[in-house]
């Protein structure tokens, strides 16, 4: 392995490189030697998967990170540089890399530290009435306090000018049962001029809380990250704990975790797809394909307790188990979702009712989606071809061969023919695993405390894109700070890319052929 | 369109005659408190705090089990050591107070220390036999009225949403109670209401409230809205349960709900409205001892927020 850290090590011109684990590489830089190792590290072909800050606590200082994703020898590489306390600044280099502009802005909200050069320096996450100089994730801010309101406007919206130019406000608060965001149109007529997106209003303080609660306990917040990817981002932190103190969840507990990320994975498409089909307002689709998602999750209510799969997941394994009863019962219900759903999906491209609304919709081109770092399922609409699974794989998908399914349109349609095709390759690796399930136990014991001042990286690839959480220990082997990344918060930019020159009425199924999480992006 | 018909005639009724009929193998956990030893192994296990172990005086222990918060995890199932701690069969449940959702058992310590249950304190909920019967005379004719909700997601992580979602599905089809959800708070008789109440939903709450007309029925749902749950109540992003922001009719545990107990929850509800709007006239149903929500002082419209 030491071969793939020496080629990262050269491509990116560091002195050093120090492999952590297999897959998780990190070096230390000046702070002024973050923008060039970022040049090189885009030169190379790396892409930046997440930028997040840390505060190291009394006596220490703070540090800003830079996760890069390596595919070809694939790692992550995490680059970071300390900060001191009294000189709070670091080198922007959202300028040249639009995808660092949210993370950058929220590491100054959250951490007081100014991206220096950055074209935008407003709040991205702290609303309006946040008071200035308050900055929740420092050590030293308490969670437990209200904070008080402040009043002004801080960030106005872009103005519009012109005869028949104006502004449609819509949210927080939205006319369906859809999570709060507020998405501000500058529409002429019907058409979009431009969409800005104002997000974080299900900001729980999630990342505060893992701070909090007792390490184990962590799961159980990670599995409410988003409630429709608990399988992911529950994966993705016990991967990171299990990293950290060097636990290798049994065979079985790997095969046993594929199969409920991909039924996760099944569900969420087959819900979208009725999403898109009731967004088009073609009801009889969109019913059949609500039938065939809650008879998924009836499924899964009776297999794991569990609708939505919550508590299937351990530090060290699986909850749960499947007898060689219960896995025939579910090939052959996957047998039955495999007609229905072939039907389905023939149904909705025969028809032009439907091909007349998704054409052409919502394109986000691969250039814009590569350049804001859109992951997953919308990336790969877009041409990007990433995929976890494949890339860096975790848990049982290691012994599997797969192709991953990719679009080039980048419209409404790509994204629909994207989860039928990955609903296809699920139930491909859904048999697989299913039919060749290693015998033995499903969860490894865990030590009783986490090693001190050390860090970690897990990662998951959920149905909507990468999950992934950074986990770092204090002194007294408590988390210090959990990052957690959701595919969302790259994939909003992406979106508010693909709706301008749509008309607004079309906004909803652009919208729903994302699907992305308010409460991932929020946190 | 030939395809459509045939499947369609295929497929017959999908939607289900009693949604009550189906019982999950995980429910909420229940305590046998007359063999518990009160070891507080329980409530170090719980991620919410829906057990916790207080100690009124230096010979007395209370142990307390919350169904508001209980995100039905099963870890006080796994870490009881005398196995008194069981996964229930019972998910529909749905309460006028958070008070009714909380059981609170007492033990004395002998002169060992060890601790012996006395006895046992809890209110009583509306029965799901309540609801059943109200949904039976729903499906008679009998109680007439539609019912208008209006969807709030407060800062909830979105599972509560699609489980609400679900009951709209053809297999659910609440629509056919004459249960509709609305698009605006103007029309609506009833907030159905998510997510510990993020700092930055408060106001947005607030405001749909207040536009919502009197007389307006709340209901809290899932863990996090009605105890902020995992996300914790009082910290600086998430107040917790909607009953800190705007008066709550009704409470509708779990994590998220099942579709079935959110159903449950807006039949109580509805015999909340029943006996808010008739507050003379016998209840079709076994009446609920409710008290209204104090009017609030109407304020200006969401349109001048
Ligand atoms: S099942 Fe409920 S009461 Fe038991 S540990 Fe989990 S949250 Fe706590
Ligand atoms: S109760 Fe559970 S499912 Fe509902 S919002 Fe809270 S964490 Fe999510």
């Amino acid at each position: 392995m030491t071969a793939a850290r020496d080629v990262l090590r050269d491509r990116l011109a560091l002195e050093t490189l120090a492999e952590l684990r297999p897959g998780e590489f990190v070096a230390e830089v000046p702070l002024s030697g973050l923008p060039e190792t970022a040049d090189r590290a885009m030169a190379a072909g790396l892409r930046l998967a997440s930028l997040f800050g840390s505060d190291e606590g009394p006596g220490g200082g703070f540090a800003v990170h830079h996760l890069w994703a390596a595919t070809g020898p694939p790692g992550f590489v995490r680059v970071w540089a300390p900060v001191a306390r009294d000189a709070p600044r670091f080198p922007s280099i959202a300028a040249k890399y639009p995808v660092a502009n949210w993370f950058e802005r929220e590491i100054m909200d959250y951490f007081g530290l100014v991206p220096e050069g950055h074209p935008n320096r407003s709040r991205v996450a702290l609303h309006d009435d946040w008071p200035e100089n308050v900055w929740p994730l420092r050590k030293d801010f308490d969670d437990r306090q209200v904070v008080p309101r402040v009043g002004g406007q801080s960030r106005p919206y872009r103005p519009v000018i012109g005869e028949g130019v104006f502004h449609v406000p819509v949210g927080p608060v939205h006319a369906g049962i859809i999570e709060p965001g507020h998405f501000r149109f500058g529409v002429a007529g019907e058409p979009i001029l431009y969409l800005q997106v104002r997000l974080f209003y299900a900001h729980e303080g999630t990342e505060k809380r893992f701070e909090r609660l007792p390490w184990r306990h962590g799961l159980f917040l990670a599995e409410s990250i988003s409630g429709d990817t608990s399988v992911g981002h529950a994966l993705a932190f016990a991967h990171a704990i299990e990293r950290l103190v060097g636990v290798e969840p049994p065979p079985r507990a790997r095969h046993l975790r594929v199969v409920l990320l991909e039924l996760e994975r099944v569900y969420n498409h087959v819900a979208d797809i009725a999403g898109i089909a009731t967004d088009v307002a073609f009801t009889v689709p969109a019913a059949r394909a609500q039938i065939l998602r809650e008879g998924l999750v009836t499924m899964q209510e009776r297999l794991f307790g569990s609708r939505l799969l919550r508590g299937t997941i351990a530090l060290g394994g699986v909850k749960c188990d499947l007898t060689l009863g219960r896995r025939r019962e579910i090939l052959l219900d996957l047998e039955g979702l495999q007609r229905e759903f072939d039907d389905l999906v023939t149904l909705l491209i025969d028809s032009g009712n439907f091909t007349d609304r998704v054409d052409g919709t919502g394109i986000l081109p691969n250039q814009v989606a590569r350049d804001f770092g859109v992951v997953g399922l919308a990336g790969r609409a877009s041409g990007l071809d990433l995929d976890l699974r494949r890339d860096q794989p975790h848990d049982a998908y290691s012994g599997l061969h797969f192709v991953v399914p990719l679009e080039e349109g980048g419209d409404v349609r790509a994204r629909f023919m994207m989860r039928a095709r990955e609903v296809e390759l699920s139930l491909v690796i859904l048999r697989h695993v299913l039919e060749d399930m290693p015998e033995g136990r499903v969860r490894s014991a865990l030590p009783d405390a986490l090693p001190p001042s050390s860090s970690a990286l897990g990662w998951a690839e959920g149905w909507r894109g990468e999950c992934l959480h950074w986990v770092q220990t204090d002194g007294e082997g408590r988390l210090r700070r959990v990052k957690v990344t959701d595919p969302s918060f790259k994939n909003w930019q992406g979106l508010a890319h693909a709706v301008p020159g749509n008309i607004l009425p079309d906004f909803p199924v652009i919208n729903k052929s994302f699907n992305l999480s308010y409460s991932g992006n929020d946190l | 369109m030939f395809r459509i018909l045939s499947k369609s005639l295929k497929t017959g009724v999908v939607t289900k005659a009693d949604p009550f009929e189906s019982r999950p193998p995980l429910g909420f956990p229940v305590i046998d408190f007359a063999r518990c030893t009160a070891c507080e192994e329980c409530a170090h296990a719980c991620p919410t705090g829906a057990i916790a172990l207080a100690a009124p005086a230096a010979d007395r222990r209370q142990l307390s089990l919350s169904y508001a918060a209980c995100i039905q995890c099963r870890e006080c199932v796994a870490a009881c050591p005398e196995q008194v701690v069981a996964s229930g069969r019972d998910v529909e449940v749905a309460a006028y107070t958070r008070e009714q959702l909380t059981q609170t058992a007492s033990f004395d310590l002998d002169g060992m220390g060890r601790a012996r249950f006395t006895h046992m304190e809890a209110q009583a909920g509306p029965g799901l036999e309540e609801s059943a019967a109200r949904l039976r005379e729903r499906i008679r004719g009998l109680l007439g009225r539609s019912l208008h909700v209006r969807e709030v997601d407060a800062g909830s992580c979105n599972g509560c949403e699609l489980e609400i979602t679900a009951t709209t599905n053809p297999v659910f089809d609440l629509e056919r109670f004459g249960i509709h959800f609305v698009a605006s708070p103007r029309h609506a008789d009833l907030l159905l209401v998510t997510g510990p109440v993020t700092r930055n939903m408060e106001i947005a709450l607030r405001r749909t409230y207040e536009a919502a007309p009197e007389p307006r029925v709340v209901v809290a749902v899932g863990a996090c809205g009605c105890s902020g749950g995992i996300f914790g109540e009082g910290t600086y992003a998430s107040i917790g349960g909607v009953d800190r922001v705007v008066p709550v009719d009704v409470y509708v545990p779990g994590c998220p709900p099942r579709p079935q107990a959110i159903l449950n929850g807006l039949l109580v509800a509805m015999g909340v409205r029943e006996a808010r709007l008739n507050p003379k006239a016998p209840a079709a149903s076994p009446e609920p001892a409710v008290t209204p929500s104090p009017a609030r002082p109407r304020a200006r419209g969401v349109d001048e927020g």
